[in-house]
């Protein structure tokens, strides 16, 4: 048996679920965000998985461009946590959900 | 043969994934991401995308995941405690409409599939020649935005790192001295931050309180 | 030939290269230590067998019947984990590079490139693996529990990612010139003009650049400032004894033993010599000849150089190599699209 597309597109589908749950029950900063970069893991694989069973190379450029923008959010991102830490003495999303320290 | 190899990197990356999960450590997940992100990669080279698959390894798993590492260990992030959820019936409701999201995902992959499917044969698409053509002619303008999109993140990142009101030249990197990551949890709360000469016996002496240390003669005669 | 018989070559190849990588790293440290002795002005170990042929076995039995440590404290599985990634990442970036010629067996009239896989981005996956292998430095030196292994450990990262980038964009310029990504076929061009086509000549500053920037990916004098300023302490491998620790040595010296052979294949023309058309085996021999200058160069700069210090390796390889890295870049890229190169 040769793998398909639907595997593919279904093993996309789980991978991005997972990400789901976890930005959704994780409390800690850095986990969310571990998560989110899951999730968009999920979708480069589903636009590889359709770049490559139909010979286009869009998709494929596509995920070129969304890993960019995954690594500057990551900077950007891993800033910010740095930042919210020095202020608040705590990684638990639940501490930072007030505007005021 | 193909299909081994797709259960088998399918199952690493799901098995990871929950992990990332699942686990409690916040390193812990951090490695298990690095095994989502390389079976990833192994599924992309299965895919006949060998470009992709290698700046996912290099972009991913080595810089991505090495900042993350690197701000988890200078953090010292402690594992999440176990907390009662306090909306005990939002669990069975999270099942239920996770498996009714799972029933139409599957309904619909079905029902795809039995249209004509493709399939993955050697071709020149993933080439690298393939994706350079295509960045530098047809999808020119994203790349260039791109690189703004980078040079804001630079920018961004340097402004978020900043201690106080000015830019100071020196970041605190001060070789011999173990303030470089107290220096950036609490800025300004390092006790002693003048860089320490490399080689100097006096200063040396002058900081552990003994006598100066005296230079031995020189003779003149060291052999032509 | 069907799938069976190339899987069994593979396994073959894969064997036949990783038996040579591990002799090969045995006998480059018995080098290193004869070698920085007798710079030294000493003689190194030349007792154990003929002038010190056996000394790393020995070295190998003693160290496997070590007793083996695991502190107390640290996160047991990432401190088990941490060896195993730097030598498989190590041991991996082996796959890519062409030890010889193409080569015609007599009897089945077999063709088979010396080389383990042939893939398009082959460069490219050296760097993915080097990449992924800063981990077992990191979590070694993290999971320790111990603040100087903790310190060596980021120091050491943060200077191998740092380097990374100068050491990629080095290589750009070669990939210029060549137009593919493919170590093989970038040995295959530099054929021709008596070795005056080699890229060290149409290269000088790239190589100069990926020089240093190799020196300071695997951490050798003069760089080697997270292993040897805390070596009172011992870096980020201060609580690692044993076999784990032998892995570790060894992934030094490994990593060592793959950036020669990216410095061979890509500058100096791979297993290109006199009269290798002829002789195809001839190839393999003109390739570890210049792996061994290139360890050779390794262990004499350990031999005479200082180190340096932190700030400054890091305002070196940020502020001047990469700069000129890129700007070799654009000279490059303005020569080629002239097709002056």
């Amino acid at each position: 048996m040769v793998p398909d597309l639907s595997w593919y597109l279904a093993l996309s589908a789980v991978l991005f679920t997972i990400g789901v749950v976890g930005v959704i029950i994780k409390r800690n900063v850095i986990a969310m965000f571990m998560c989110i970069e899951l999730m968009l893991n999920a979708v480069n694989l589903t636009f590889v998985a359709f770049s490559s069973f139909f010979q286009d190379v869009t998709g494929q450029l596509f995920v070129f461009i969304v890993m960019t923008v995954a690594a500057a959010e990551a900077a950007v991102g891993l800033g910010i946590i740095i930042a919210i830490f020095r202020n608040r003495e705590s990684l638990d999303v639940d501490d930072a959900s007030i505007l005021r320290l | 043969m193909l299909a081994l190899l797709f259960i088998l990197f399918a199952g690493l990356a799901i098995g990871s994934a929950i992990a990332v999960v699942a686990q409690r450590n916040p390193l812990y997940s951090a490695i298990s991401l690095i095994g989502v992100f390389v079976s990833l990669a192994c599924l992309y080279v299965m895919l006949a995308a060998p470009f992709i698959a290698a700046v996912q390894l290099i972009v991913y798993a080595g810089a991505i995941m090495v900042l993350v590492v690197f701000v988890i260990m200078l953090l010292n992030v402690e594992e999440e405690e176990r907390r009662r959820p306090r909306l005990k019936f939002l669990v069975p409701a999270a099942v239920f409409m996770a498996a009714i999201l799972i029933a139409e995902a599957t309904f619909i992959i079905y029902s795809v599939k039995s249209a004509g499917a493709p399939t993955v044969s050697a071709s020149n698409t993933g080439l690298t020649a393939a994706i350079g053509a295509g960045l530098f002619t047809k999808y020119l303008l994203p790349f260039e935005v791109t690189s703004i999109l980078l040079l804001m993140a630079i920018v961004g990142a340097m402004t978020l790192a900043r201690r106080s009101r000015t830019l100071t030249p020196t970041i605190g990197v001060v070789p011999g001295a173990q303030v470089v990551a107290m220096d950036i949890l609490r800025p300004g709360s390092a006790e002693n931050l003048t860089p320490v000469e490399s080689d100097t016996s006096a200063e040396a002496a002058s900081l552990l309180g003994v006598e100066t240390y005296k230079e031995p003669k020189d003779e003149g005669n060291h052999g032509a | 030939m069907d799938l069976t018989v190339s899987i069994v070559l593979y396994f073959v190849a894969i064997t036949i290269a990783f038996l040579t990588i591990m002799l090969l790293c045995a006998f480059t440290v018995l080098a290193e230590r004869r070698v920085l002795a007798f710079l030294q002005g000493r003689l190194g170990p030349n007792r154990v067998g003929y002038g010190g042929l056996l000394q790393p076995f020995a070295d190998f039995i003693k160290t496997m019947v070590k007793e083996d440590l695991i502190p107390d404290q640290s996160t047991r599985f990432v401190f088990l984990l941490a060896p195993m990634i730097a030598i498989v990442t190590a041991i991996m970036a082996i796959l890519v590079y062409p030890f010889g010629p193409t080569i015609t067996i007599p009897f089945v009239e077999w063709t088979i490139p010396l080389v383990i896989a042939r893939f398009d981005v082959g460069l490219l996956y050296v760097l993915g693996v080097t990449s992924v292998g800063v981990y077992g430095i990191m979590l070694a030196g993290w999971s320790s529990n111990n603040k100087y292994s903790l310190m060596g450990g980021l120091r050491a990262s943060a200077q191998m990612i740092s380097y990374e980038l100068s050491l990629g964009m080095s290589l750009v310029g070669v990939v210029l010139i060549a137009g593919t990504l493919d170590i093989y076929s970038i040995v295959e061009q530099q054929s021709g003009w008596g070795g005056l086509r080699w890229n060290i000549f149409f290269q000088p500053v790239g190589f100069i650049i990926y020089l240093i920037s190799a020196i300071a990916e695997t951490n050798r004098v003069p760089f080697d400032l997270p292993e040897a300023e805390t070596e009172l302490v011992a870096g980020f491998h201060t609580e690692y004894s044993s076999i784990k620790f032998l892995l570790f040595f060894n992934a030094e010296y490994i990593n060592m033993i793959t950036v020669s052979m990216l410095a061979t294949s890509l500058f100096l023309g791979g297993w290109q010599g006199p009269f290798v058309n002829q002789f195809p085996l001839l190839g393999v021999f003109y390739f570890f000849i210049k792996i061994a200058f290139f360890l050779f160069l390794y262990i004499w700069l350990r031999g005479t150089l200082p180190r340096f210090r932190f700030d400054q390796l890091m305002n070196f390889g940020w502020k001047f190599l990469i700069p000129v890295a890129i700007l070799n870049i654009v000279v490059t890229a303005t020569l080629a699209l002239f097709d002056w190169l």
